[in-house]
């Protein structure tokens, strides 16, 4: 029986760690979130979005189609 | 370059805390676990040796992983109790020597978990692997014929030869070589109906 | 002396793609190659193993082909092969586009491809002659690992390099997933390997590492890969921006914190603490944040052009991979859930969800990746629009078939094996006729396999199979021309 009190008490351990890592990560994360919003991480995002295009492949040109197949 | 660093320690951070989660606290908790002396003064669960050892690595070579699970789930969930695979859930302890783990997570044929207890007969596991159709018709497991030599009818059989139930291609009986009789000790072996007290919590 | 021409104006971007391109050449098309072979490979065992389940005497007597050698051989050739030479390949030469920057280290990547390529020949064989380590997904001896991690050490060291040496200001969505991609597989495979075959845990917590690892290695590996792959093609082939970039950036760091707590699904049920598989099921089901706001991103890029499908190989396959990559993320989630567990867990479903991740998610978006990208850097077109069609039509039915056979048999099997009046052998027989249907589906997807290589073998010939100029590439100016001009111009400057 005292095996099982001991395991209970691990138990109760574990669940105590996960909530204050829990916990932890959670402040730690909006604390993230604000740092980047204030640092500008999340200004100017489309500009990303808009990098794999150039003046020879713009925005609203085809660039793949079948073999043999007309322009 | 500082943001290059702090993409790539969150992302370090997200595969370190779930492999503390999932597999260092788990493992700390299961240090504690010692098998239990039974009555008889044996150990359950005993390590492997000999013949079983031998046999497990076979067990682990032949794939068989891929087909049998050896764990028992509990009461209620799923039937594998009410199928007669086990007599209790499998728990942590039962694993105690298991290395590499042969859990499984495929069930294309039955548990295997508690085999030498269902089957304790070495004929029946021979016969069995040789042929599995001789035991169990319509069974979809490969013959396991290269861990037997084949005594054909007009051939003297040995004494540890077993009889093949069914006769064909003349062959009469079977005598299993070294990794035969190895495979069969361990599938022997496997047996969790040892009443372990957490399995009834 | 004739007046020099006045040099042409060159767009920086495509002098730099130019150079790119050619600077990988070599390199991707060893990985690209070698990856096609493997998948061929992992087909054929797959399909000997399939064919084994419904006709056991099929191939037997020979050890080294017994099911459970050529079942394991079929998956670690179908993830390291087939999966890891592809997403290697498909990393460095999108980070090298996206970054703007040559390949680096092209030399050290190409030994590394070939150290990759025989250390999967070395691990394939170890296994056929029973050296299999027992840990699923890990089955290669521990000597052919140092073979496999070290090449990628050298992808890693190249992806990090690339990065800082970027030319662009911004970093584009896929990016973050390779760059996560080189952090994490490492770090999976060693600490896997060292919890398991290395002997650091035993027991059931190497069960759950082994799980945490057979999860992760499609999760964290393959389907970032597949979701680069997807967040570069889908925009830059129908030539519009992602729709939204706020969202690819909560569905990045939402995968990436929940897709690693979901292994021990696998697991339900089992001899573990419930709290861990508690853990399990519930980072499966967070996995709808991330499934939902990438579903978001790619479907809504794709709204009004879905007309391109009809003219655009990669794009057939990207959206395909795109769609199936919801579909099968949906499943996923909700198989972990304890309910449906008890019923689909040991059964044929899983097999059928795993394919349908890695045979419609990954690999679509690995070809797609491979049809956009080859052209480009072999400077030639595909030889054949047929066997592109073929390749397409034969991964689509095939992988259904595969898969609607393999669910619905799961289901079944599971609701018979839940009841146990029912004698074991009968549901192994109820199972017989769709596990022929899954040979069927597979040696469709061999079929499928096989005109994609013959495809890739003409395209790797130079201007043998097919016509000079690339039709995919003739935009109104010829560029190469363009930048050599301007390279002799600036070269007759300085003398």
């Amino acid at each position: 029986m005292v095996g099982i009190e001991k395991e209970n008490c691990f138990v109760f351990g574990v669940f105590m760690f996960i909530w204050s890592f829990a916990l932890i990560s959670g402040i730690t994360m909006v604390w993230l979130l604000a740092w980047a919003i204030k640092r500008g991480e999340f200004r100017d995002l489309r500009q990303g979005a808009r990098m794999i295009f150039d003046e020879d492949e713009p925005i609203g040109v085809v660039t793949d189609r079948f073999p043999g197949a007309p322009r | 370059m500082s943001r290059t660093f702090i993409l790539a320690f969150g992302i370090f951070l997200t595969i370190a805390s779930s492999i503390t989660g999932l597999v260092i606290i788990p493992n700390w908790q299961f240090q504690a676990l010692k098998p239990v002396v039974k009555l008889d003064g044996t150990r359950y669960p005993e390590v492997y040796f000999g013949d079983q050892a031998r046999g497990r690595e076979i067990y682990i070579d032949q794939g068989c992983i891929y087909c049998h699970t050896q764990q028992v789930r509990m009461k209620g969930y799923g039937a594998d109790i009410r199928r007669g695979w086990g007599t209790r859930r499998s728990v942590p302890r039962d694993y105690l020597m298991d290395r590499p783990h042969q859990l499984g997570t495929q069930r294309m044929g039955p548990d295997l978990a508690s085999i030498g207890a269902r089957q304790p007969s070495v004929d029946w596991h021979a016969i069995h692997l040789y042929n599995p159709q001789l035991t169990s018709p319509g069974s979809i497991m490969p013959r396991f014929e290269y861990f037997f030599r084949e005594v054909r009818s007009g051939e003297a059989a040995p004494a540890d030869a077993i009889k093949v139930p069914q006769q064909s291609n003349g062959v009469t009986h079977i005598v299993p070589t070294d990794r035969g009789r190895a495979l069969i000790a361990y599938l022997k072996r496997l047996n969790q109906s040892f009443p372990l007290p957490e399995a009834n919590q | 002396m004739i007046a020099q021409p006045i040099p042409p104006v060159v767009i920086p971007e495509v002098e730099a793609r130019i150079e790119v391109d050619g600077s990988s050449r070599p390199v991707i098309v060893l990985y690209w190659g070698t990856s096609l072979i493997w998948l061929t490979i992992a087909s054929i065992a797959g399909l000997i193993s399939s064919i084994k389940l419904h006709s056991p005497e099929f191939l037997g007597g020979m050890e080294w082909l017994t099911f459970g050698r050529i079942r394991a051989v079929h998956w670690d050739t179908a993830i390291y092969g087939f999966g890891g030479l592809a997403a290697s390949g498909t990393l460095l030469w999108l980070q090298a586009r996206l970054c703007q920057v040559r390949l680096p280290y092209r030399n050290l990547l190409l030994v590394g491809g070939v150290v990759f390529n025989i250390g999967l020949v070395l691990g394939t064989a170890g296994v056929l002659m029973g050296q299999s380590t027992g840990v699923e997904t890990l089955e290669f001896p521990l000597w052919a690992m140092p073979l496999l991690v070290v090449p990628y050490v050298f992808i890693v060291i190249a992806n990090f390099t690339m990065y800082f040496k970027k030319v662009t200001k911004h970093t584009y969505v896929s990016q973050w997933y390779l760059m996560a991609v080189t952090v994490w597989f490492p770090i999976l495979v060693l600490s896997a390997e060292a919890c398991t075959n290395l002997g650091a845990v035993d027991g059931v917590a190497q069960a759950i590492a082994n799980w945490w690892y057979g999860h992760n290695v499609v999760g964290l590996f393959a389907t970032p890969t597949g979701i680069a792959a997807a967040y570069y093609l889908i925009p830059k082939v129908i030539g519009k921006p992602i729709h939204s970039y706020h969202l690819s950036l909560l569905g990045f760091w939402s995968n990436a914190i929940f897709y690693n707590w979901a292994g021990t699904h696998h697991l339900t049920g089992g001899p573990l603490p419930a709290w861990t598989i508690t853990l399990g099921v519930v980072g499966s089901l967070m996995m709808f944040i991330p499934v939902i706001t990438i579903g978001i991103n790619h479907h809504m890029t794709m709204l009004g052009s879905f007309h391109l499908l009809k003219t655009s190989p990669t794009l057939r396959f990207a959206v395909m991979g795109s769609m199936i990559y919801t579909l099968s993320s949906f499943q996923g989630s909700l198989e972990a859930l304890r309910s449906h567990q008890e019923v689909t867990h040991f059964t044929h479903y899983t097999i059928g969800h795993v394919h349908f991740g890695m045979y419609g998610f990954f690999a679509p978006l690995m070809f797609a990746m491979m049809y956009y990208g080859m052209p480009r850097l072999m400077d030639q077109e595909w030889s054949s629009a047929r066997l592109i069609r073929i390749h397409f039509w034969c991964t689509v039915v095939g992988m259904l078939i595969y898969v609607t056979a393999m669910c619905y048999a799961g289901i079944r099997q599971g609701l018979m094996m839940n009841d146990p009046s029912i004698p074991f052998l009968n549901i192994v027989r109820f199972t017989i006729p769709y596990l022929a249907l899954r040979t069927l589906g597979g040696l469709i997807l061999l079929t499928g396999t096989i005109a994609f290589l013959i495809n890739f073998v003409r395209i790797i010939t130079p201007h043998k199979y097919t016509w000079k100029t690339p039709t995919m590439l003739d935009t109104e100016r010829d560029w190469k021309k363009l930048v050599e001009l301007e390279k002799q111009s600036e070269n007759g400057g300085t003398k």
